[in-house]
């Protein structure tokens, strides 16, 4: 027996969770895609339950299960806020602050394609890498003019908003007060959000319904569930538990693993030796040292104890993901710096609660991210030497001079 | 020539990272050209001519004069090399003669160069000619060790410009002749009189504007990143694109002042007019929405406000407590381990840390004067390697929380990559449901911030793009090199992807790693 609600239902899942993974979809996506995707992002979000993975791939049942599996993303992910978020409208000059990998990089890796069968000439390729540099060029030129557009216009229309918190108009908004004609279509979305809007605000008032109503839901399908439970128990012992190596997510990731502990453990390494050395240098140093100078020194060690460990507390937040660390994108304001209030990563500024972070914060961030890149490429490079080292010296009549 | 499918699969991984880079020139373009237009005479209506096109991106192939020049150039850098291994081993004398000859040689593809090159472009030109005329004078120059040294300065009012950005602007490091100075930057100044001193060599990286230049994504100390600003013209023009692959290894280049040019000039054009229809920097701060908008935005921040301190009810939040914590029970695994999501935003937040702890240790001191220095220098570095272990035991229990996870993981027959959502994560996962309902704002207090920011941004994106382009170049490698004895093009394809950070030789023209370095 087809459900045609359950249809409905995969379809629903599946375009709310490909706009949180900011993916595309379309009209024609077939239903037994749907249905994977569906599955394995909620794998991926660590929704656990058995019972949805076993749902059949035409997407013909499990009405019940999907409606429990959208509850409980509703809860865990925030949906419905992500959402608002995430399809804000923008009137803004956005910049986003997210120091991710851009999406896609499989676009760069493996992107075989049937071309002709020609050989490629190496001197194309060099080709190619050029223009990518002067495209890297031109772009950063780019780059610096628009910030020095908007910087002016920011400042000339300082003072006009009528939001405080914004204080001066963006290119949109200047570009909307010169030519209204050409922004009627933003009128009409800015409208349609505000409706939206106020659904939320209904949801929030039924909510305490539905959560009861879920409760009631989850009941019923555990009684019921029992009776079947003893029947799939053993089905499910025979699936084995092979780690899929063909995963290039997973791939990725134990990639990234790997590479973090071969740094974590040279730089524990050299610590190791650093520390040894420090020590008995300094032992040898106390014990030379008379018996009263120890003692004045205790006093002073202390001291000392604990300004190292103020020094090193911002440590201990390193090794937890920044907490509030945003990924979208932000409107660019224009503010003076105030001395009195601190603007830091998600500190109020003003008296309205909005999170405000300081490029200049945002700027140091990526510094860091960009040290730890150039050492990966770096290490990338050393592998690709040594191939080449390798290769090179099994060549004869070739001009090789390693740099 | 290559190999066909290695070839061929770098080419269409180069040619992807081109068409991308592309859409986000034609994004910054119509997004600049909005602003531009903003900034001249309010009621201007012509600005809606469109920019200048980049016509030049579309060119696949490099016209066979460009290969017959890249082949010379690798010709006579080929050379070089013969002549610098020989170098090395006779008297130096021997090095005014040979100079003289590599030097002739040099210069056949400079006047090749010279012909075929049309007229309006700027510095991009200017980088070849210095390229080619600037092996001969360096030559002469060095007495021993035979080790040339970039930039090659022959102009004296360059010479001048350089000095006063020293530090910033010289390449690290003595370069050799087959290292050509990387893209040609020239001076503000320099820009105007550019086909003018063809011959001499120009400085190459003379920072136009050097508190500009300083702010640019400084990164490692010994490293430069300074971007070379091409026009969007300038950088569009393939022929001269063609040049640059055999830049240098140097990543200093000056900043190019002719964007500024632009603005500032709309800018005076603005103030200049008349007073009737006045520019933006007149009426800025008295401008007004229009009625209707304001309207529709002020009741718009308003749901937005009431939504964000709208409170889930005690009621609701306590049956909701409890569905979950039910459902939670009926899971695989009903203690909570990490999420795969979670497990991929932890490790996220790991990747840093090296580099961080690296620059804590940096800072220590070698050998701290006083007995209390000292003291403080050993609780630090044993601070240190407490974080280290730290950090070592968490990324063990994500190893195995990733194991189990993906023990459950489900069946995905077929395309992986399509129907994978961890393809793309779920970004934005680490705010809260308070915040993700402010509004996000970033703020900056001066346009140098700004500049900076983008820079750092930018640099971002470029590196994670090289990383990528170096990932596959190490795979493909694998395959094909094991089996057969390697073809000296494949070599030539490796090393197009080699970073000589050894300043002592390049691999003949393939090291050109040169742009490689960064050059940017």
């Amino acid at each position: 027996m087809c459900d045609v609600q359950s249809v409905d239902f995969w379809r629903l899942l599946y375009v709310l969770l490909k706009q949180i993974h900011g993916g595309r979809w379309t009209e024609s996506d077939a239903i037994g895609a749907q249905v994977r995707f569906v599955k394995s992002a909620l794998w991926y979000h660590g929704y656990g339950r058995p019972q949805l993975q076993r749902l059949p791939a035409d997407g013909s049942a499990g009405s019940r299960e999907l409606l429990l599996a959208f509850s409980w993303l509703l809860h865990r992910l925030r949906l419905l806020e992500r959402l608002l978020a995430r399809n804000r409208l923008r009137t803004g000059d956005e910049a986003s602050v997210c120091t991710c990998e851009d999406e896609l990089p499989s676009s760069l890796e493996g992107a075989a394609e049937a071309g002709p069968e020609d050989r490629v000439d190496v001197r194309y390729l060099q080709w190619l890498n050029g223009r990518l540099r002067l495209q890297w060029c031109s772009l950063h030129a780019q780059h610096q003019e628009q910030c020095k557009l908007l910087h002016k216009i920011h400042l000339f229309t300082n003072g006009s908003h009528m939001d405080q918190n914004l204080g001066h108009f963006s290119v949109t908004e200047t570009d909307l007060i010169r030519r209204p004609e050409n922004y009627k279509q933003l009128l009409q979305l800015l409208e349609s959000e505000t409706m939206q809007l106020e659904a939320f605000l209904e949801w929030k008032q039924l909510e305490p319904v539905y959560w009861q109503w879920m409760e009631t839901v989850l009941d019923n399908m555990a009684e019921e569930g029992n009776i079947c439970e003893s029947q799939d128990a053993h089905v499910e012992k025979r699936r084995l538990p092979e780690v899929t190596s063909c995963c290039p997510w997973a791939e990725k990731l134990t990639g990234q693993m790997d590479r973090l502990s071969r740094d974590l453990m040279a730089l524990q390494e050299q610590l190791h030796q650093l520390v040894a050395q420090r020590r008995a240098a300094w032992w040898e140093k106390v014990a030379a040292k008379e018996e009263l100078q120890k003692e004045r020194f205790s006093a002073t060690a202390r001291k000392i104890q604990e300004s190292v460990e103020l020094k090193l507390r911002g440590l201990t937040s390193l090794c937890a993901p920044k907490k509030n660390a945003m990924h979208g994108s932000c409107r660019l304001v224009l503010r003076n710096k105030q001395p009195a209030s601190r603007m830091g990563f998600g500190q109020c500024v003003s008296k309205e609660a909005v999170s405000a972070l300081s490029a200049a914060q945002v700027s140091r961030e990526l510094q860091v991210r960009e040290t730890s890149l150039q050492r990966e490429l770096e290490q990338l490079r050393q592998e690709c030497r040594h191939r080449l080292d390798k290769i090179a010296e099994g060549l004869e009549g070739v001009i090789c001079i390693s740099p | 020539m290559l190999p066909a499918g290695r070839g061929r699969r770098a080419a269409a991984a180069l040619r992807a990272a081109l068409g991308e880079g592309a859409e986000r020139r034609r994004e910054l373009e119509r997004r600049a050209a909005r602003s531009r237009a903003l900034l001249r005479l309010w009621d201007d209506e012509e600005g809606e001519r469109p920019q200048p096109g980049s016509s030049t991106e579309h060119e696949d192939r490099p016209s066979p004069k460009e290969l017959e020049e890249l082949e010379l150039l690798n010709r006579a850098l080929e050379k070089a090399l013969k002549i610098r291994k020989s170098i090395l081993k006779t008297p130096l004398e021997a090095q005014g003669a040979t100079a003289q000859k590599w030097a002739g040689e040099a210069r056949a593809p400079k006047k090749a160069e010279e012909l075929q090159v049309p007229v309006p472009v700027e510095n991009v030109l200017e980088c070849r000619k210095v390229r080619a005329g600037s092996k001969k004078p360096l030559l002469s120059k060095k007495p021993s060790p035979f080790q040339l040294r970039a930039p090659y300065r022959t102009d004296p009012d360059v010479k001048k410009l350089q000095r006063k950005v020293p530090a910033r602007c010289v390449a690290q490091g003595p370069r050799t002749a087959g290292k050509i100075s990387s893209k040609g930057m020239t001076s503000k100044q320099g820009r105007s009189h550019r086909t003018a001193s063809g011959t001499s060599a120009r400085e190459v990286c003379a920072a136009a504007e050097p508190q500009e230049t300083l702010g640019l994504s400084e990164s490692a100390p010994n490293e430069q990143q300074s971007f070379s600003g091409g026009d969007s013209d300038a950088g569009t023009n393939s022929i001269a694109a063609g040049k640059h692959l055999l830049d240098a290894g140097k990543k200093s280049c000056g900043f190019l002042g002719e964007s500024s040019n632009k603005v500032d000039t709309a800018g005076a054009w603005g103030r200049s007019t008349s007073p009737g229809t006045g520019t933006l920097q007149e009426k800025g701060s008295q401008l007004k929405l229009p009625l209707p908008y304001k309207k529709a935005y002020s009741k718009n921040s308003r749901a937005w406000e009431r939504c964000r301190l709208c409170q889930t009810s005690a009621d609701a939040a306590a049956a909701r407590t409890r569905f979950m914590e039910k459902i939670q029970m009926t899971f695989c695994s009903p203690k909570l381990t990490p999420s795969p999501a979670e497990i991929e935003e932890e490790l996220r937040g790991l990747q840093d840390v090296p580099s961080r702890l690296r620059q804590y240790v940096e800072v220590e001191p070698a050998d701290p004067p006083t007995l209390q220095g000292e003291y403080e220098s050993l609780l630090t570095l044993e601070g240190l390697q407490t974080t280290v272990s730290q950090c070592l035991q968490k990324l063990q229990l994500l190893r195995a929380a990733l194991e189990s996870q993906l023990r459950l993981r489900p069946d995905c027959t077929g395309d992986v990559g399509s129907c994978s959502p961890a393809c793309h994560p779920a970004r934005g996962q680490t705010c809260d449901s308070a915040d993700m309902l402010a509004v996000p704002l970033l703020c900056y207090s001066s346009l140098q911030e700004l500049r900076d920011l983008f820079a750092l941004k930018l640099q971002v994106s470029m590196l994670h793009q090289e990383i990528a382009l170096q990932k596959g170049t190490i795979t493909g490698s694998q395959n094909n090199l094991s089996w057969k004895r390697p073809t000296t093009s494949q070599i030539q394809l490796l090393a197009l992807h080699r970073q000589p950070k050894n300043p002592t030789l390049c691999l003949r023209v393939l090291s050109k790693h040169s742009w490689r370095s960064g050059s940017l």
